[in-house]
């Protein structure tokens, strides 16, 4: 049983990686949508993106498709107009 | 499965969908879809499918281009004048989507052959100009066990209705096996028929058969739509199945295998 849950917080502190900079809208969420289908209830992702509309885009329809839940907005240390969107895997 | 970039990319407005997903696509992708005939229903049926990312579409059909076809099978081009149509379709289909394997039969179906022919299919789309084909295919689908969607036009209407035998929905059988199925039909081509009403009903046919792999949203079973686009009058009629019919009643029979079908001589040019 130990060694069980302990398999299960090692999936879900796995964190997903995803580099879509020079990507626009709609393919944002399509490829953040992709790897959210790939990932398992409450993983962390973390995408990195360059185009400012996606920001509030992908978040509003990963929530609106039950894909996904916003947990911050980082902006990449010493770049400007790049972020990283966390999302939680819902 | 990975999609490839070309994939994601021209796929990404059905993925975006959250009815399909990278998940849906993975299904079409993966499914195997059959077209009786690719004409007036055939074409637009066949090129939606193929753009939509089946895996393989098999198109059935034993007739050549004529000139009198262009008005609606959009398929075909005015230098596919006496082609045969199977081939005609291939090239177009092909340079939509060269992602989907077109397989095409170039023979006329019958008895002795359907079985082959519709075998391997998630889901089968009449696209015939006759009743004793559409008998056949219904008859071959109860009987497989595959969900399929059989439409007729004529003028300016058109009606469709769909069949899942896995859930014993009505079966065309059900609702015309009593009309003779050796009668001329009146769908032919001295009743005339507008271009486009088989680009609406072909196209719903080619819905049918995405939502049915895909098990999303209602079907029309147990049910048929009727269009008529002169009076722009769309309505369902309820139909139900009959349990003593011969194809998939309580005590349903092999008709493939014992029924006269006399396909080629009910339709009068």
């Amino acid at each position: 049983m130990l060694v069980l849950n302990e398999e299960k917080e090692l999936e879900i502190n796995q964190i997903h990686k995803l580099d879509i900079r020079g990507k626009i809208c709609p393919m944002t969420f399509v490829y953040t949508k992709l790897e959210l289908e790939k990932m398992k209830k409450d993983q962390l992702l973390e995408v990195v993106l360059d185009f400012p509309a996606a920001l509030k885009n992908v978040p509003k329809s990963c929530k609106s498709q039950n894909l996904g839940e916003l947990i911050e907005i980082k902006e990449v240390k010493d770049k400007k107009k790049e972020w990283i969107l966390k999302i939680r895997k819902l | 499965m990975d999609f490839t970039k070309e994939q994601i990319e021209r796929y990404s407005r059905q993925i975006v969908l959250k009815e399909i997903g990278g998940v849906g696509q993975e299904k079409l992708l993966k499914s195997t879809i059959t077209i009786i005939g690719c004409g007036g229903l055939g074409s637009p049926a066949a090129y939606y499918l193929t753009a939509a990312g089946i895996g393989k579409i098999r198109i059935v059909d034993f007739d050549v281009v004529e000139l009198s076809n262009l008005h609606r099978q959009i398929l075909h081009f005015n230098n596919d004048l006496n082609k045969n149509k199977t081939q005609s379709a291939y090239e177009k289909l092909h340079k939509l989507n060269p992602d989907v394997k077109i397989d095409i039969i170039n023979e006329i179906l019958l008895p002795s052959n359907i079985i082959e022919i519709l075998k391997e299919s998630n889901f089968v789309i009449d696209g015939s100009d006759n009743i004793p084909t559409k008998m056949l295919i219904n008859d071959a689908c109860v009987h497989l066990n595959i969900p399929f969607t059989i439409a007729g036009v004529v003028r300016f209407n058109g009606q469709i209705i769909t069949v899942n035998p896995q859930e014993k929905t009505a079966c065309y059988r059900c609702v015309f096996g009593d009309i003779s199925e050796n009668e001329p039909s009146m769908s032919c081509s001295q009743a005339g028929v507008i271009g486009l009403i088989p680009g609406i009903i072909g196209s719903i046919q080619a819905n049918e058969a995405i939502k049915s792999i895909l098990k999303i949203g209602d079907l029309i079973t147990n049910r048929m739509l009727f269009l008529d686009l002169l009076k722009y009058r769309f309505s369902f009629i309820k139909v139900s199945r009959n349990e003593n019919c011969l194809a998939c009643g309580d005590e349903a029979i092999n008709l493939i295998e014992s029924h006269e079908y006399n396909i080629g001589d009910a339709c009068f040019e």
